[in-house]
């Protein structure tokens, strides 16, 4: 069996969860706490992912950091490339796992009791600190499950990554682009050492990390 | 905190996925003899090849947005000549063989298939194609059903593979009764082919050329010359291609 898309996959999976909590924890926590305008507009926008085929996803995404992209060209300057590498499709599992870390945790932040962090307040704790000392460790059972989430799905994640990373051995061939090649060649049998694969890790995550957490998804 | 900085820093440095030193963009129908020239090129020159399979119009537009192919084998001339007129490609494009599309079974279906007005047999259900929207055999499949007055009849039945090798999965798999796909991805031993009249579509011209953002130039070209010459030839020939310069 190659393991390189198995490799591959973890990591690119890791690295799109890392972007998509440091930019979805704080983006979930305004959602829940704060009213500003435009505010359900960004929520439906954020959703978007989630319900739009993964080909409209990657078609814009690939007009973006194509080589004839703007971000593409403007990244051209420095030499550096994001299409049709590892990094494209870190983007792409990024993008489709950001729906389901911001509602898990949003949902977190709306679960806590305000009374919580407005007695923080009165104590004279700033926001920023109410977020850290209050907020964040009542909602971490929520970020911990959409983090779980989220990068399930970065695992999973094929239609954008299809069109943004293209499906390169060895450079950008994710676990499920590997076995999408592998069952068009008809080598059955390695689709199914890696779909196993595939559903093994997942399932563990989702198990153990129930387990140990007590989480809920 | 410090952890997720720690986990970021860690994930970063872990060295990037190196690519082959030779990236090969060719078109599916190539798929059971590029497995065989590959390694042969591979042993010959000492290079490493990465070979990246798809329908010609996949990989064409791929390589529009900057695809980090050094070669392009294409399964006709028409996507090899839109790139040249953007200014993607390098050089002249080769030709390297002609395609034969065939109409194939599974050996162990009982119903046997000879020309494309067997299709319209009420035991075939369902015939797989490649999409003749990006994959040349998949247009030369429609063309020939059009050319022989079948396309209305058979339209109902057709089901569109993303290229070639999905189109003769769909048969292997029993999900379509029969296909018409290239004759290189038929020649295994669970699969019947029969040939389809040449004179019934546009000819499969299949041309290679190097790509304009390659930096190994000399490389790339080496394996295009692989191909049409002795070791690649006896190897295409075996998978029913028609040879450039060879009579038939």
């Amino acid at each position: 069996m190659d393991v390189f898309p198995v490799w591959l996959s973890l990591r690119v999976a890791a690295l799109a969860t890392l972007l998509t909590v440091v930019a979805g924890v704080p983006l979930a926590w305004l959602l829940a706490r704060k009213h500003f305008p435009g505010r359900d507009l960004l929520s439906a926008l954020l959703l978007i992912p989630l319900v739009l085929p993964p080909t409209v996803l990657g078609y814009y995404l690939l007009t973006l950091i194509g080589s004839r992209g703007t971000v593409g060209r403007f990244l051209a300057r420095w030499d550096i490339e994001l299409a049709f590498t590892w990094r494209a499709a870190v983007l792409a599992a990024a993008v489709g796992s950001f729906p389901l870390l911001i509602k898990t945790t949003q949902s977190g932040f709306e679960g806590i009791d305000r009374r919580l962090e407005q007695a923080a307040a009165t104590l004279g704790h700033s926001e920023m600190s109410i977020f850290w000392t209050i907020s964040l460790p009542l909602a971490w059972r929520a970020i911990l499950a959409g983090t779980v989430l989220a990068f399930c799905r970065a695992l999973g994640e094929f239609g954008i990554t299809l069109m943004v990373a293209g499906n390169i051995p060895g450079l950008t061939q994710t676990l499920p682009l590997a076995i999408y090649d592998h069952v068009q060649a008809n080598q059955l049998d390695q689709a199914n050492m890696l779909s196993f694969v595939s559903i093994a890790i997942v399932l563990f995550l989702m198990v153990a990390l129930g387990r140990i957490a007590r989480l809920r998804f | 905190m410090r952890l997720i900085g720690l986990l970021a820093v860690a994930l970063f440095a872990l060295a990037p996925p190196q690519p082959g030193p030779l990236t090969v963009f060719a078109a599916s129908d190539l798929a059971p003899a590029f497995k065989q020239i590959v390694p042969q090129f591979e042993a010959h020159t000492r290079t490493r090849v990465t070979l990246v399979l798809g329908s010609t119009g996949v990989l064409a537009q791929q390589i529009r947005n900057g695809a980090p192919a050094d070669v392009f084998f294409a399964a006709n001339d028409t996507f090899i000549n839109d790139l040249a007129a953007e200014s993607l490609t390098l050089g002249r494009a080769t030709l390297y063989a002609q395609g034969r599309i065939a109409i194939v079974t599974l050996t162990s279906s009982t119903t046997r298939i000879d020309d494309l007005k067997g299709l319209a047999d009420a035991q075939i259900r369902r015939i797989a194609i490649a999409n003749p929207q990006h994959a040349p055999y998949g247009l030369a499949a429609k063309q020939a059903l059009d050319n022989t007055g079948l396309w209305r009849t058979l339209e109902p039945k057709l089901v569109f593979g993303e290229n070639v090798q999905q189109a003769v999965q769909f048969v292997r798999s029993g999900s379509a009764q029969a296909g018409i796909v290239a004759r290189s991805v038929a020649g295994t031993s669970d699969l019947r082919w029969a040939l389809v009249d040449a004179q019934l579509h546009a000819p499969l011209n299949q041309m290679a050329v190097v790509l304009a953002r390659t930096r190994q130039a000399a490389t790339a070209l080496s394996f295009i010359e692989f191909v049409n010459g002795t070791h690649g030839r006896a190897v295409m020939r075996q998978f029913g291609f028609l040879l450039p310069g060879e009579s038939h």
